[in-house]
């Protein structure tokens, strides 16, 4: 249930693929968005989001192609790399590694079945992977001056049958590598065999003229330059507005270049006769007074200022009747943009200069579709979960939502400061489902809790992780810098903490095994950069960890030896005794990493207390670790259970009486909502998951106890003695097999 | 709405109005200069400056808690790498045996952490001169994109030469650098130089099979790298600042979707 306001798409990356039939954005909030784009009637429709990056997407390629499939790979700051499959949407691989990439570049090499990824950023190599499995084939190192290579280009000279790589470092040396099938080695790095100092600094883009393979455009922040491929020696360079940054750029044709920058706008130059390989005059110093020139500015009809820098892409498509250049650009308000250059010739460009003053041309967008105007298109809106107590326009957003199971009620936390209460199932009914309920006026009234002022950050239910903790007592946090304790049931105040300097941003539990006192605590985190431990039952704060110098970046337990560990995000662990409320002590580096590594081990090697250390990650700003958490936590875990119960069950196992017995522990509610949002200022959407096997054992079991076990035996629905002699017949080869089968089909379920 | 309430709307916008106009500018500075002077202690000219590549020899020894040296090394570092190394080290089984091997000139041992550092420290510069100091910002959300951005950079820097990369004792084995080792080490020791914090440190790694399984002992030699010091006191004031800046800043975005006329009463009496 997405809710009526588009969510938040800052867009850091864009892919149009070879087949042009979808158009991929990755963001900077680590979602990527694929739009099913329409060419003939030029149509973008946003099709689906993949969640899965917990850092920005920092670049996309076009993956393997094998069996008429479509895949992408986007690989994002933290090093995640992904490969999706563009059809259903499902991540398949997914890879840590510790190179971070800023660009890939998908390449078709020479009597290669399948493509192969050229990667490079933040290391001294080019890492050549297959885009299926992720695995590095080869790598492209550097003998003279290594360094990040920051921008690349691949192409394969005529009557060749091996690809040349150019490649340009950081410090600004540009490399050749040839590179051909036969003679790649594993474990081998290949080495350049030619490379040349030119002034260009961190460069961000490199490419070669497609049209004669002769020149070469480099682009960096202040500047772009033309370059003979032939000796890397400088034909042009033309430098940046105040104000705007160059971005990258490609070749229109041989002579004429469309550079971008920064602030959304792209221009098209024509290069002087130094720069084109058939005049008489290629390779010239650059004269004074020959520069390019500047004929064409792309930008769309209204310019806003943007807030992050656009994501580019310029393609050519081969069509029998020339070929089509397209560029697109995607922006930080989820707007993407397309534009079908069409040639300007000779004769026209004349008419141009004649004209005083002179004036370029203006190229408005083909199309522009945005995510707002994709919501806003849309009959009916599309709904969101309290839809049904808004009459009213404009209602607050959901800036905070939280399932409660047990009651069967959702709580919404909003913009206004009210918490909502309302019956989950009913609340759902009503939007997705037609019928007669929808004339009932006899719905039970929402429970309106009112003592936020200003937003409403996030809300825990503490009995939920924890039975210690009062049934009634739902705790919040706002912006209003408080933490509130309701009553659920009464819709009363409990008590109100106001012990931090900043907003509430995440409420935590701590885990169970922790002494008596810190049992009825809560732990909550604010932007003043403190974590303080409140107690519920003593209505008093036990804790307030008050010294960290940077934003909190996560809060870990060490229950035996009373410690809580305090992560922040300059890599530094502040450790405080929780009883005594003294900072232990304060570590930075590796040490900090090893001790932090070293809590997950520990509660990892508890067993019964995985959960509550999952839990105790914040991830603040990222909600793909919201969504994992909840996935992690609750379904999943059934899921996994329930695969393996079967799985022994056709196994026999188990003594059968039992684990059904243990199965209804581990039931959990058969529909579960979990909050999502794109960006930390969005309103929440809402994801529900329904239990299918958890709704059928639930209406099973509630028809079944108004039966006694006599009925259920005569109705064939108890048949212990046939499941006695299944169990003898076939008696488990082996238990670890019935262990790897449900472990594939976690495997399994864990990448959807 | 009252009074009260738009005046004091007024003053939120005017202190912004003075952070964005004022302290901004002041703060990049700052930060600037702190930058630059961290380009100058490194070892390897930085921005295109012709600071010459320094050279420098330390002898690195076992750490102080072991009572005897089993591993002791005289190494010359160029820039970002190690030139020549004369390591010595006693293999903690067979202890009379003595290893002896070299890191000549003609083949170096990078230091990939400096590199990394220094390009880090390279592209905050770069991208603080693009988008900091010439820059007026109207809104506390394009400046908190700046910083963020910035933070990133200043961040991925200092900890590449706080934290070093970890490698498994293949990589190591198989790596260009121990492969280069004149004379070669025997098949079951792999050496590894890196950077923590202030300090270079040799670790020796001894590879045993006990009972089918690989183990491994390891041993360590360190010195102290005098310009690593400032270097970090430099990434880390640069964040500090920039963390600051943000903070103050935040407390504005707190009312960031309200300008003072829309702005309603509870949001602003927190």
């Amino acid at each position: 249930m997405w809710g009526r306001e588009a969510p938040t798409h800052d867009i850091s990356c864009i892919l149009l693929t070879p087949d042009v039939h979808s158009v991929v954005t990755g963001s900077r909030d680590g979602q990527i968005c694929v739009w099913d784009f329409d060419p003939p009637n030029l149509k973008l429709t946003p099709r689906c989001l993949l969640v899965g990056h917990t850092a920005a997407v920092t670049c996309l390629a076009q993956g393997g192609k094998a069996h008429g499939t479509s895949f992408i790979v986007s690989s994002s700051e933290n090093g995640e790399m992904c490969v999706w499959d563009l059809r259903d949407g499902q991540c398949v691989e997914m890879r840590r590694s510790a190179n971070l990439h800023t660009s890939m570049k998908a390449y078709q090499m020479l009597n290669v079945s399948d493509v192969r990824l050229f990667c490079c950023g933040n290391y001294p190599e080019i890492l050549v992977y297959d885009p299926q499995s992720l695995d590095i084939l080869f790598s492209l190192a550097a003998r003279i001056q290594p360094d990040w290579i920051s921008a690349l280009h691949i192409l394969r000279p005529p009557r060749r049958n091996d690809e040349v790589v150019l490649g340009v470092t950081t410090g600004g040396w540009v490399k050749v590598w040839t590179v051909s099938e036969r003679e790649v080695r594993p474990r081998e790095p290949i080495f350049e065999h030619e490379s040349k100092m030119v002034h260009s600094l961190n460069a961000l883009g490199l490419v070669c003229c497609t049209y004669n393979q002769r020149t070469v455009l480099m682009v960096s922040q202040e500047d772009w330059q033309i370059y003979d491929a032939g000796d890397f020696s400088q034909l042009c360079r033309v430098c940046g507005k105040a104000g705007e940054r160059w971005m990258g750029g490609d070749f229109l044709s041989a002579d004429r270049v469309i550079v971008w920058t920064d602030m959304g706008r792209a221009y098209i130059y024509k290069l002087p006769t130094n720069c084109i390989v058939e005049s008489r005059a290629f390779h010239n110093k650059q004269m004074e007074g020959d520069n390019p020139i500047l004929y064409g500015v792309v930008r769309p009809q209204s310019e806003e200022q943007l807030v992050n820098a656009p994501a580019w892409q310029f393609m050519t498509i081969p069509l029998e009747s020339g070929a089509e250049k397209l560029l697109l650009r995607g922006d930080c308000e989820g707007q993407v943009m397309l534009w079908r250059l069409a040639d300007v010739s000779d004769n026209q460009l004349r008419q141009i200069n004649q004209v005083h003053p002179f004036q370029p041309l203006l190229f408005p967008p083909t199309l522009t579709h945005s995510m707002v105007k994709a919501w806003g298109a849309m009959v009916p809106p599309p709904i969101g979960i309290l839809d049904q107590l808004e009459g009213e326009r404009g209602p607050p957003r959901i800036t905070a939502s939280l399932f409660l199971p047990l009651q069967g009620r959702l709580a919404c936390g909003r913009e206004d400061g009210s918490i909502i209460l309302v019956p989950a199932t009913e609340a759902i009914m009503l939007h997705l489902l037609h019928g007669k309920h929808h004339h009932y006026h006899n719905w039970a009234q929402p429970m309106v809790l009112r003592g936020h002022q200003g937003r409403v950050n996030c809300l825990l239910y503490p009995h939920g992780e924890s039975p210690h903790y009062d049934m009634a007592h739902l705790v919040s946090g706002g912006i209003d810098f408080s933490i509130n304790v309701w009553d659920m049931y009464t819709g009363n105040l409990v008590h109100r903490f106001v012990v931090q300097a900043g907003q509430v941003l995440q409420l935590l539990v701590p885990p169970p095994t922790c002494t008596t006192r810190i049992q009825y605590c809560i732990c909550s985190v604010s932007e003043d950069h403190s974590v303080a431990l409140l107690s519920l039952k003593e209505r008093k704060l036990v804790l307030l960890a008050s010294k960290h110098l940077y934003p909190v970046a996560s809060v870990k337990w060490r229950p035996d030896h009373d410690f809580l560990l305090v992560a922040t995000q300059d890599g530094s662990v502040y450790v405080w005794q929780m009883e005594t409320g003294h900072l232990d002590r304060v570590l930075q580096g590796v040490t900090a990493e090893e001790v932090l590594g070293a809590c997950d081990e520990h509660v990892a090697g508890h067993g019964g207390g995985a959960s509550a250390g999952a839990d105790s990650e914040t991830g603040l700003a990222n909600p793909a670790v919201h969504l994992f958490r909840g996935l992690r936590h609750r379904n999943l875990a059934a899921i996994r259970h329930a695969a393996q119960r079967g799985i022994q069950q056709v196994l026999g196992e188990q003594n059968n009486h039992q684990d059904i017995h243990d199965s209804s522990k581990m039931r959990t509610c058969p529909l579960m909502i979990q909050g999502l949002r794109t960006n930390k200022q969005d309103a929440n959407s809402h994801v529900l998951f329904f239990d299918i096997e958890a709704l059928i054992v639930q209406l099973l079991s509630d028809e079944y106890t108004l039966m006694s076990p006599g009925t259920l035996e005569a109705n064939e629905l108890i048949m212990s003695s046939q499941y006695q002699r299944m169990n003898d017949l076939t008696h488990p080869a082996s238990p670890e097999a019935a262990k790897k089968i449900a472990g594939e089909a976690e495997r399994g379920l864990g990448m959807g | 709405m009252c009074d009260t309430d738009r005046g004091e709307l007024n003053v939120l916008q005017q202190e912004l109005d003075w952070v964005l106009g004022e302290e901004v500018p002041r703060v990049f500075t700052q930060v600037m200069q702190v930058l630059k002077e961290c380009c100058v202690h490194f070892p390897v000219p930085l921005c295109g400056s012709d600071t010459p590549i320094k050279q420098e020899k330390f002898i690195m020894s076992t750490a102080a808690h072991s009572t005897q040296d089993q591993v002791k090394c005289v190494v010359t570092i160029t820039g970002d790498a190690i030139t020549q190394a004369d390591i010595n080290m006693k293999a903690a089984k067979h202890q009379n045996q003595l290893h002896r091997t070299s890191v000549t000139p003609d083949s170096p041992w990078r230091i990939q952490q400096i590199q990394d550092a220094g390009n880090f420290l390279q592209l905050a510069i770069q991208f603080l001169q693009g988008h900091g100091c010439n820059n007026t910002f109207k809104t506390s959300s394009e400046i908190l994109n700046v910083l963020g951005q910035l933070i990133k950079l200043l961040q991925k820097g200092r900890s590449s030469l706080l934290i070093p990369r970890k490698k498994t004792i293949d990589e190591l084995l198989c790596s260009r650098n121990m492969k280069s080792l004149t004379p070669p080490l025997p098949g079951d020791i792999a050496v590894s130089f890196y950077l923590q914090a202030h300090k270079l440190v040799l670790a020796v790694y001894h590879l045993s099979s006990v009972g089918g399984t690989m183990k491994f002992e390891s041993v360590q030699a360190e010195c102290s790298i005098p310009w690593l010091s400032p270097v970090l006191v430099c990434f880390t004031t640069a964040l500090h600042l920039t963390h600051q800046l943000r903070d103050k800043i935040s407390v504005f975005s707190q009312f960031k979707d309200f300008t003072p006329d829309s702005c309603s009463v509870s949001t602003i009496s927190c």
